[in-house]
């Protein structure tokens, strides 16, 4: 009776959009047949061919650490700086180990305002290993023995900026702090202006027959260049907007602008060196929470962080300065890892910032490494190949694939305006939804195949197993015990930068339920060479486990039939075994 | 009305015995509480000219005080921050830099400063690393220039697991000396008290080993290498940081100390054109050189001819002022606050301990060479009857049982912190050359404002922006950063006067030194209008006007 009575409570307020699945589809639970490799028939009705603004982020993050309250937990991290909770979930299985001791994944989307659909691999990520749980052999394993701490949106002042104020596709990429840009004494005085009301900002023509442009025949919103010896039929006039400070320019400063990827405290260098730089690292509310939650989370062992466009899975170094950071042992676990990526994401092409794109300093990714020794990724996601999976090079591209798959959705037509400084103008062209973030129904494509590449990438982590103990009578009362710990993964305890600079602790290998008379670290166990160490010998300190390989350590002992052995590593997590 | 009375009555002589007890008091180096008692002082007894603000609270609770001393648009008038304590250990620093307010404000009823407080502000940062300065006046003395937030300073697994001890029971931590043929240390010629590296190719050999006094607590060879704390803030700055140094910090601007002057400086104090810090390096003693390899990278690591320049022209005035020119050269060390001033602020940075060990005569009135400036120091020091050396006595320590060991050395902190007997004359001085700098500033005027007919209804407006100053309104670095707040000079037309020709905005990356540049706009109509020139940094003048 109770029961009905809660189930009759229940429906009632989800049917008032009370629940947390306050979605508008109704929870099929029966009737589906599933397809491979998908959650069928998740606790957490999410759908994956829309983007999530700053409410929809909270809810949905909510939900999932409701209903899965063993795998997602969610904190905020810290305040935006207009005061919004930085949320970051913890997935794992919480009943297996401690979180915190695993190794660990950091991932995070978002740090630029407009580089939208970053949050949506990482809620994908989320929801979907938490959905998979115990349905798939690999992701209950993967969620077992790794964490995942992830963080949706860094930036959530200018996720809500990019899709409720006027933009285009590529603004605002600066976070909201107000700046005066133009050094006139007046901050964010003369920013776009959404001058026929549609939201987005798109082009301003004029005709003019001494102009240089015309229409291309078959899409009109796209203006051609004509030859340098004719005249065309209209002038561009740049992106929608007045000279709102009556200073003879117009949209010379708007949002921002400082770049929130180069606030990062590796070779950090100020505005002058590189542009965007602000304060001083971590002068940004945003960026010093996760720079907070990563220096107290030093199990993190990798990280992703997901931008857009372009098609790239990047890596460091960011500026030539900083090649010697990245020496030839650590770049052949980013190529390995790199090169997967390649593969399982058509379109992408891993490249290397300073060389493949430009040498930049302050960015993210260089900062995990740097400071931490994190092996870390940046993902340019969306590529024109995307459209008809091929490369496309075309002007007309994106115009064909917006009139025969978008069916137009992404163009705003070109509509007359009268404008207070040009007179009597059109307005038209690409809407902020096109261009860099993904149409709806290639988000979800997209969102599985980068959450599988950092899958890849977090399987990966050390994963480090005794692999062997075994014994031999010394005579005298003196027992010799070796053992081998072994990485069954790419990714070192150690990266070869991390060693260089003490980052990590070394991994300490003790012996306990034994009386230890010496203890060493075998080089070469064949041949006997050793490295006897001399302070506390019970506990070794063993400088790394590479990736795919192992270290052999001795103790001489001198009582003790029933021993434990345990690894205890920074990014390499706890094991133990008696012998 | 009675009680008032008497409360005011009351009031006075409190205050009255509070600046008798403060006066008294200062027989030697403030503690932050005595500090904080003459901060408070200034406040109330110059209310009008001072405002005392606190940035923020370091772990142990202390204040960031920041003291602003000036008159009027104090924001739009150009600024020297005076800074101390940023290297803990250097109190003198500290002290030199809050006696440089007192001075300055017990001298502001002369014309000379009255004027001077019109037109310019001071930032005073008497103490940035609170913490770690108060540990001048603990029992167990060493010098430390960390604040007390727990680090891990040899990267090991263990916090602040191997401190000093005091071996000898003197409360002071000194130097350990272990006979040891395999030693690499030996005693110095010129003072056999010192010790000294051996040089073999000088045929020299070792027969010390030479620690700082204390225990391997934790056995990992190392002596007191990871002690109690903390950052060093002077570390802690942004420009060449010391990745993974101990004393750094995990990253830079990491720390509340660092951050509080950063984020005041940057947000609050753009008017700044001048930092003068109190503290190891020393660009004013000798000014820096020019290097052009250094400015020739995408990453400078050297001052711009142009600053150096300027950086001459004011060590010259502070050796004229403070005598000091014999104080050995420093330019600087990673992280420091002196070379983030210039390369990250952009403005003209100067540095001096504010005091060095003087030259030491021989009986016959001439100068002593010293090949070491320890010996040099303790000649001196036993010249002014100073006790400033621990003698070697043996101990025995657990680490070495079968040794000779021994403790001594020079005492922690007078090496470099004067006698206070040396602060009121030193602090006299310094307040003249800060006076001095002030008076060097950029100042930008509107002079020579003209209007004339130019024909019918049409007149044409001309003025020139003279930088009135010695120095520049920028320097050549603080040009390329948007930290440094360009010249701005604007027209602002009213009535129906109409702007036919010129900008009604314009913005001047800088105006050398007596430099200046002409504006001329052509109006319609008749009206008022108003021009403006200038910057924070370099005070704003205006001129009104109306047409006819």
């Amino acid at each position: 009776m109770k029961n009905i009575k809660y189930t009759l409570l229940l429906i009632v307020c989800m049917g008032l959009g009370f629940g947390l699945n306050q979605t508008a589809e109704a929870q099929v639970t029966e009737g589906v047949f599933p397809a491979a490799g998908s959650p069928a028939n998740p606790e957490v009705h999410a759908s994956w061919n829309k983007y999530y603004d700053y409410q929809g982020i909270t809810e949905l993050t909510a939900a999932l650490a409701e209903a899965h309250p063993n795998l997602i937990k969610r904190e905020s991290i810290g305040k935006s700086y207009e005061g919004r909770d930085i949320w970051l979930m913890t997935v794992t299985n919480f009943n297996e180990g401690n979180a915190d001791r695993k190794p660990a994944m950091y991932i995070d989307g978002n740090i630029h305002s407009n580089e939208i659909q970053g949050t949506e691999v990482s809620l994908y990520t989320a929801w979907y290993l938490a959905e998979m749980y115990g349905d798939n052999d690999f992701i209950t394993q993967l969620l077992d023995e790794k964490t995942f701490y992830i963080v949706p949106t860094i930036n959530p002042d200018g996720r809500e900026n990019f899709f409720k104020a006027p933009n285009t596709a590529s603004s605002p990429r600066s976070g909201v702090k107000p700046i005066d840009n133009d050094l006139d004494g007046e901050v964010n005085e003369d920013g776009y202006d959404d001058l026929n009301g549609d939201g987005s900002i798109t082009m301003m023509r004029r005709k003019n027959p001494r102009g240089q442009f015309v229409e291309h025949p078959e899409y009109p919103e796209l203006m051609q260049r004509v030859g340098s010896d004719q005249f065309g039929e209209y002038e561009l006039l740049g992106y929608e907007g007045l000279d709102n400070d009556g200073d003879g320019r117009i949209n010379e400063d708007g949002e921002g602008y400082y770049d929130p990827n180069r606030d990062w405290g590796w070779k950090w260098q100020p505005d002058y060196i590189q542009g965007g730089a602000h304060k001083y690292p971590f002068s940004l509310p945003e960026n010093r929470a996760v720079k907070d939650f990563v220096m107290k989370h030093p199990n993190i062992a990798a990280a992703q962080s997901y931008h857009n466009s372009g098609g790239m899975i990047l890596r460091g170094p960011g500026a030539a300065e900083d090649v010697g950071t990245y020496n030839r042992q650590d770049v052949q676990v980013y190529n390995a890892l790199g090169e997967m990526g390649e593969r399982l994401m058509p379109g992408y092409n891993y490249l290397i910032v300073y060389q493949d794109l430009y040498s930049v300093f302050g960015g993210e990714l260089d900062w995990f490494y740097g400071i931490r020794g994190a092996f870390t990724f940046t993902n340019e996601l969306w590529t024109s190949f995307e459209m008809f999976n091929e490369t496309d090079r075309s002007r007309t591209g994106s115009y064909e694939f917006n009139k025969h798959l978008l069916f137009n959705d992404a163009l705003v037509e070109w509509e007359p305006y009268n404008h207070p400084q040009y007179g009597e103008i059109e307005i038209g062209g690409t809407k902020k939804t096109f261009g860099r973030a993904h149409p709806g129904f290639l988000l979800e494509q997209m969102a599985h195949r980068n959450m599988a590449f950092t899958v890849y990438h977090a399987y990966h982590t050390p994963n480090l197993v005794i692999d062997e103990i075994s014994e031999k009578d010394l005579g005298g009362g003196l027992k010799e015990v070796t053992a081998v710990i072994t990485n069954t993964r790419m990714i070192p305890t150690h990266a070869s930068h991390d060693l260089r600079n003490n980052i990590s602790p070394p991994n300490y290998v003790s012996i306990d339920g034994a009386r230890v008379e010496a203890g060493m670290i075998v080089n070469n166990r064949d041949l006997n060479q050793t490295t006897e160490q001399k302070r506390n010998p019970s506990k070794l300190e063993v400088d790394n486990v590479p990736g795919m390989g192992s270290v052999t350590v001795r103790w001489i002992i001198s009582r003790g039939n029933n021993y434990t052995i345990t690894v205890d590593s920074q990014k390499g997590g706890v094991v133990s075994k008696s012998n | 009305m009675k009680n008032k009375i008497l409360r005011s009555v009351l009031m006075v002589l409190i205050w009255t015995f509070g600046s008798l007890t403060m006066l008294s008091a200062q027989g030697s180096y403030s503690n932050f509480n005595d500090l904080t008692d003459r901060l408070n002082q200034l406040n109330s007894n110059y209310g009008d000219l001072v405002s005392l603000e606190s940035l923020d609270e370091t772990a142990d609770g202390r204040e960031i005080w920041v003291l602003t001393i000036g008159s009027g648009d104090i924001e739009n008038h150009p600024a020297v921050a005076v800074v101390g304590g940023a290297k803990g250990s250097h109190i003198f620093g500290s002290e030199l830099a809050l006696t440089f307010a007192e001075k300055l404000l017990a001298r502001s009823n002369t014309d000379e400063v009255s004027e001077l407080l019109e037109t310019t502000t001071f930032y005073v940062f008497p103490r940035l690393n609170p913490d770690a300065t108060e540990h001048y006046f603990a029992d167990l003395k060493y010098e430390r220039d960390v604040n007390t937030i727990s680090t891990n300073e040899d990267r090991d697994d263990a916090f602040d697991e191997d401190p000093f001890e005091d071996l000898n029971g003197d409360n002071l931590i000194t130097m350990m000396r272990v006979e040891d043929e395999t030693g690499k240390w030996k005693m110095l010629e010129e003072d056999n008290r010192l010790m000294t590296q051996a040089d073999i190719t000088k045929g020299e050999q070792g027969n010390y080993h030479v620690f700082t006094e204390g225990m391997d607590n934790d056995k990992d060879g190392a002596f007191n290498e990871d002690g109690e704390g903390g950052v060093n803030i002077n570390k802690n700055f942004t420009f060449d940081y010391p990745y993974f140094e101990p004393g750094a910090g995990e990253n830079m601007a990491s720390q509340i100390e660092t951050r509080a002057i950063l984020d005041f400086l940057f947000e609050e104090a753009s008017n700044v054109f001048s930092v003068v810090t109190f503290g190891p390096a020393n660009n004013l003693s000798s000014p820096l050189r020019f290097n052009r390899g250094a400015v020739s990278q995408r990453v400078i690591t050297g001052w711009y001819e142009e600053d150096v320049a300027v950086n001459s022209l004011v060590s010259e005035a502070y050796n004229e002022i403070t005598n000091l020119d014999y104080a050995p050269a420093n330019s600087g060390q990673q992280g420091d606050l002196f070379q983030w001033a210039y390369f990250h602020y952009g403005r003209f940075s100067f540095s001096t301990p504010g005091w060095a060990v003087p030259e030491v005569m021989d009986e016959e009135g001439n100068s002593q060479k010293f090949e070491s400036t320890d010996a040099k120091f303790l000649v001196w020091a036993e010249q002014q009857g100073m006790d400033a050396f621990v003698d070697w006595q043996e101990v025995n320590h657990p680490d070495f049982p079968n040794k000779t060991v021994e403790v001594g050395g020079i005492k922690p902190y007078v090496s470099f912190n004067p006698p206070y007997s040396a602060v009121d004359s030193l602090a006299e001085s310094h307040t003249d050359f800060l006076i001095k700098l002030a008076g060097m500033k950029p100042n930008v005027q509107l002079v020579n404002f003209e209007t004339e007919e130019a024909g019918r209804n049409l007149t044409r407006i001309s003025v020139d922006v003279h930088n009135s100053g010695i120095l520049p309104t920028a320097a050549r670095l603080g040009e390329r950063t948007n930290w440094v707040k360009e010249v701005i000079l604007k027209l602002e037309l009213s009535g129906n006067l109409e702007l036919v020709s010129g900008d009604v905005l314009e913005t001047i990356e800088s105006i050398e030194g007596d430099g200046s540049l002409t504006q001329t706009w052509l109006v319609r109509g008749n009206g008022s209008f108003t021009i403006s020139a200038g910057a924070p940094n370099t005070g704003i003048s205006t001129i009104e006007q109306t047409i006819r």
